[in-house]
């Protein structure tokens, strides 16, 4: 039997150019051209003026860990030889949020309030590219 | 204050737990039998049926919408509407308000709403991977393994976070569930628990051990809710409808900004200002939970712990039998059983069986106004009900 398969983005058309400046390792953000709304996620029309005049703009890539947790067992489908995993909700310096995980050195002791330095992941075997976060070096 | 329009007449129940050879409308017929029993009615008194959400069986679900219960239970060309509601856990609040305000307009007189789901007899991982897409986003969320453990160990750490409570007392609150749970024939879970059994289950996403975390069920309970003013004649102690207050906080919880908190000081202050009945006159609790940070939360809401951290009320067995605040005395999800959209109609139902006067040997004595909360999906809403045995 083959193993699960990790459930992927499927982009919608606002959404792709998130997911093409991922592919780049850009990390970046919708904003609305009328109101300068900065979104997350990004919609389909502007959830502050219902603009449809969307675009982006680049994320410093930089935020603080609003929340996280680390899954040790009980994983959705596709995540079991992954285990334990760090899943967190981050709040960029943008001052909005997104969800992620956080790899890398110090992941499973990470704690609410530390900051945090965006990377990417490519799933392997797909086309995928997923904004992870490390902790941020100390300055 | 709002003049009272609706109350609770009749109630029915199933057990809860694993129950693979009984079907989702065996179940469902069964308790809408026994609540309109309940009420002293026949079937062709009950003028609207508002069917919940199943999850399990996309086959029951489709018959819920299409009228079935209307045929099996005899309604037909007697029943105005039969129309599904489906708000996810927050389900049983939301269907009182529809069920109240339908009253209230002179639309229905007497209303069926009932709840059925099999979905503790999924197997394990079909189970988990059902949950983790009711309000987690598919290109958001989910590619990162979120699921609905996490969402209550997200919320518990942030809630830990800001307010100091500790593994202990989230541990507690599971106990003090047991305790209701033992004298509950219906609940799953009926065994004694302390707090060293809770923190000593494994870990499945920090800081929730696996005692923490709810255990699906099959299960299903419906109510009669009526026209106040002909309560009194079908049920001794009717369970009037007083207030509801509610507020949509999020779809995807990596949106919510306040996940400390949600909307339940708003939803509460408004449902206390339609019922005329503040925190210090509610004698019983009825709490959603699934996970135990949620009642926490809900009791800092709704300011029902005296000034206290909820943590340290319930750890000092305020809302144990014998306290001071008797909270969701069913067991909760975390003991009776997570029967899907259910867990939080079955947390509903029993705050009318106490307010009714039928909750056997968990009734809580000199009861008079009850608070029932609910919450769906990744707790994308707050809502506060209240409930009592007097009419406004």
């Amino acid at each position: 039997m083959t193993a699960p398969v990790r459930p992927l983005p499927q982009p919608s058309a606002w959404s792709a150019p998130f997911w093409q400046a991922a592919r780049e390792n850009r990390l970046v953000i919708q904003r609305c051209n009328a109101c300068d709304e900065k979104i997350m996620f990004p919609r389909r029309y502007c959830p502050s003026c219902l603009s449809d005049d969307l675009g982006y703009v680049a994320a410093k890539g930089t935020g603080e860990i609003y929340t996280l947790t680390t899954q040790m067992a009980g994983p959705p489908s596709g995540f079991e030889d992954l285990l334990p995993y760090v899943i967190a909700v981050i709040r960029l310096d943008e001052d909005v949020q997104m969800m992620s995980n956080i790899i890398g050195p110090g992941a499973l002791s990470a704690r609410i309030g530390d900051r945090v330095q965006v990377d990417f992941h490519p799933v392997p075997g797909t086309d995928t590219v997923l904004p992870v976060f490390r902790l941020a070096e100390e300055d | 204050m709002r003049r009272t329009t609706s109350a609770v007449i009749g109630i029915g129940e199933v057990p809860t737990g694993k129950y693979p050879e009984r079907s989702e409308l065996d179940a469902a017929v069964t308790a809408s039998r026994e609540a309109i029993l309940d009420a002293g009615l026949s079937p062709r008194d009950i003028d609207m049926v508002l069917p919940v959400g199943a999850l399990a069986s996309r086959h029951f679900n489709v018959d819920l919408v299409f009228s079935r219960l209307c045929e099996e239970l005899g309604m037909n060309r007697s029943a105005k509407m039969n129309c599904q509601i489906m708000a996810g856990g927050a389900t049983s609040s939301a269907v009182l308000a529809v069920a109240d305000a339908l009253i209230a307009n002179g639309q229905a007189k007497r209303i069926l709403c009932v709840h059925s789901d099999a979905v503790g007899s999924l197997p394990r991982q079909a189970g988990i991977d059902l949950f983790a897409t009711t309000g987690v986003s598919e290109e958001w969320e989910a590619p990162f393994g979120h699921n609905m453990n996490a969402v209550g160990a997200l919320a518990s750490q942030r809630y830990m976070y800001e307010t100091g409570t500790t593994e202990a007392e989230l541990a507690a609150v599971c106990v003090s569930l047991r305790k209701w749970a033992m004298l509950n024939p219906n609940a799953m879970f009926r065994t004694p628990l302390t707090i060293e059994d809770v923190m000593g289950s494994k870990l499945v996403a920090t800081p929730l051990r696996a005692k923490q975390c709810n255990m699906l069920a099959d299960g299903a309970a419906a109510f009669i809710v009526a026209d106040a003013a002909e309560a009194g004649s079908h049920c001794e102690m009717p369970a009037y409808v007083r207030g509801h207050g509610s507020l949509v906080t999020h779809y995807s919880i990596s949106q919510e900004r306040d996940l400390a908190r949600l909307g339940f000081p708003e939803a509460a202050r408004e449902a206390y200002a339609e019922a005329g009945i503040g925190p210090d006159a509610i004698q019983l609790a009825s709490i959603y939970d699934a996970y135990p940070v949620w009642p926490l939360m809900s009791l800092d809401g709704l300011n029902l712990c005296r000034g206290e951290r909820a943590g340290a009320f319930v750890a000092a067995g305020e809302t144990s039998p014998g306290g001071s605040l008797p909270m969701t005395t069913n067991g909760g999800m975390l003991s009776q059983g997570h029967t899907g959209v259910g867990g939080g109609i079955a947390v509903m139902v029993e705050a009318f069986r106490q307010l009714m006067g039928k909750a056997g040997e968990r009734q809580v004595a000199n009861l008079v106004n009850a608070v029932e909360t609910a919450s769906g999906g990744t707790w994308m809403d707050s809502h506060v009900t209240i409930l009592s045995r007097e009419a406004a």
